[in-house]
């Protein structure tokens, strides 16, 4: 492209980066608002910051409790998939045995099962086994929801570890188990590293899985108290506005320092497919 | 051979026991045609825990929803009924809207691929600020669908900021989300507007992988940009933009649940149901499970539908360059 064409262009690239930054901007500013200044004037930028609206959505409303039960789930679900997932990606890399390629296409079909699929049969596995409505019950339900895609990740970048690493380690004594242990887990790290971080937005972002599986009110998870926002704020919008930053603050730091490897995750599954 | 390397193999102890206490054990006892055996089953052990869990609960319950759906609701609750859930779903108003909405949304494919697609290209092709175009466009994806929704709630209220915005210039104002003919678009644009950085992302990673020396050749003779895009960037790049069609497709059907749930609840006038909306009302609300299966099965036969069409088309597409 000559050099002007690129700049025609540039111009409504960045009216469209605008649009995109725009919305959270004027979310954040009116979450910082009195009441009567967001219904003064909704655009104008606020005169002090308030966290008070911060401290009452974290408080009263019970953002903190929600924030709590999701991190809690989060980080045990991501624990277990990416240590299922590695083992699991290790057998089928680099571990010739029976019926290993029938498992891995198995796998592959039962990441293009999407949960609205198995929902309703799920609910009542789980309402059966006495899981509902509890935490182990909700982990459960992620792992078995993002494991397919774990497994995936795993195989295909094991893939990419020599052998000759996996047989050296044999030699010098390793049993299969110390070569998981000794030899992948540490080689892995780069994308157990990117796996965790997609699995962890996925966990996090959830709503659809946290209303069927936890449908108690101390149990929700912090998407759906953001749901729940909705209808208890209509009149107060820099709370509700508050209530929405909290939940989208997590996310925001984990994207400002490790874009890279969200982008890596993601991509990784169309060059390999 | 050292023994220490039988003790408990995964780090994280607590958990680790389960699988390993059971090996421990053996290797304890066991003398080396044993321990032979131990390794001989190892790929089995470490696989075992994720194939459990996966045919527990994905494989099983997608037969067991399959099952259900040709049973009854209700006092019929577990009796076979034929297709009758099936001939209901087809006579409900709500399930056709839905269905019309999942046509709508396939129409609508094509362009919530070509914006990113054409975004990635002026990326590639190193339009001033590209670096931080790609972050600021990538930046919604990570968004929850909640997170999301409940922002554009805010934007898109009657008297919201969007309304005051066409004010100033004399338009509007448009009830965006209490409009029944509006709304479904309101919400197509909100979900394009929140995926479209992921798309951009693959069509960057597929960037990566074309031979630059091809546009190059094209330039030099003398190709305008459209040509370019025509005749080498996307016939390279078909296997990506496949891709990113089946995945943006599946990502409709399957990831806007949070945006309706914020935003409409399906309405107004139940104009914005799509199926997953549907299944979760009929379960959730209506206690009607064996009609949501039905619903199930109907939306995983059409993402197989959708799915395989796309690829043969796109194939065809690609055959006839």
């Amino acid at each position: 492209m000559r050099r002007l064409g690129k700049w025609v262009v540039a111009v409504p690239m960045a009216i469209l980066a605008l649009a995109t930054i725009y919305p959270l901007i004027f979310t954040a500013n009116v979450a910082m608002k009195t009441r009567r200044e967001y219904v003064l004037d909704r655009f104008s930028l606020t005169e002090s910051l308030h966290w008070e609206n911060i401290a009452t959505a974290w408080n009263s409303v019970g953002m903190a409790r929600y924030f709590a039960n999701s991190l809690f789930v989060v980080a045990a679900s991501v624990f277990l998939l990416l240590w299922l997932g590695s083992m699991a990606g290790f057998a089928l890399s680099r571990l010739p045995f029976r019926g290993s390629k029938a498992l891995f296409i198995g796998c592959l079909a039962a990441l293009f099962i999407p949960f609205q699929v198995i929902m309703v049969p799920l609910s009542r596995v789980m309402a059966d086994t006495g899981l509902i409505d509890t935490y182990p019950g909700l982990i459960l339900a992620y792992v078995a929801q993002f494991l397919p895609f774990t497994v995936f990740l795993m195989t295909s970048y094991y893939r990419s570890v020599p052998k000759e690493i996996v047989d050296a380690a044999r030699i010098d004594g390793n049993t299969v188990y110390g070569v998981y242990r000794r030899i992948m887990v540490p080689i892995g790290r780069p994308a157990l590293l990117s796996v965790g971080i997609l699995d962890a937005l996925f966990c996090w972002n959830d709503v659809l899985i946290a209303l069927l599986m936890m449908p108690s009110a101390d149990h929700r998870t912090l998407m759906v108290g953001v749901t729940s926002l909705r209808g208890q704020y209509t009149d107060n919008i820099p709370t509700f506005a508050s209530g929405v930053l909290i939940a989208a603050v997590p996310v925001l730091l984990v994207y400002l320092f490790l874009q890279r490897q969200i982008a890596d995750g993601v991509t990784a599954g169309s060059t390999k497919g | 051979m050292p023994t220490r390397n039988t003790s408990p193999a995964v780090r994280p102890g607590h958990l680790g026991r389960t699988v390993e206490g059971g090996k421990k054990e053996r290797a304890r006892h066991g003398a080396a045609r044993r321990r032979g055996r131990s390794e001989r089953l190892a790929p089995y052990v470490l696989i075992a825990p994720a194939v459990l869990i996966i045919v527990a609960l994905r494989l099983y319950p997608l037969a067991l929803g399959v099952n259900f759906s040709f049973t009854g609701d209700g006092e019929a609750n577990g009796t076979a009924v034929g297709f009758a859930n099936y001939l209901e779903l087809l006579d409900d108003p709500l399930f056709q809207t839905a269905l019309a909405n999942v046509g709508l949304l396939v129409l609508l494919l094509p362009v919530a691929v070509a914006i990113p697609g054409l975004l990635a290209t002026f990326i590639y092709l190193k339009v001033p600020g590209h670096r931080f175009f790609r972050s600021v466009y990538f930046f919604p994806a990570v968004l929850s669908p909640v997170i999301v929704g409940a922002i554009f709630n805010l934007m898109l209220a009657f008297d919201g900021p969007l309304n005051e915005l066409l004010g100033t210039i004399g338009l509007g104002p448009v009830d965006w989300l209490g409009d029944p003919g509006v709304a479904k678009f309101a919400v197509v644009g909100v979900q394009i507007w929140a995926t479209f950085g992921m798309a951009l992302v693959v069509f960057l990673a597929g960037f990566a992988t074309l031979d630059a020396s091809l546009l190059d050749a094209a330039r030099v003779d003398g190709a305008s940009l459209r040509q370019s895009i025509w005749h080498v960037i996307i016939p390279s790049l078909s296997q990506t933009i496949q891709f990113v069609f089946v995945t943006t497709m599946i990502g409709m059907l399957t990831s806007m649940f949070g945006l309706l749930y914020v935003m409409t609840s399906g309405g107004p006038e139940g104009s914005t149901y799509l199926p997953e909306y549907y299944i979760w009302i009929q379960q959730g609300q209506m206690n009607r499970p064996a009609l949501a299966s039905a619903a199930s099965t109907v939306l995983f036969l059409i993402m197989l539908v959708v799915g395989l069409l796309q690829i043969s088309v796109l194939r065809r597409a690609g055959r006839e360059d």
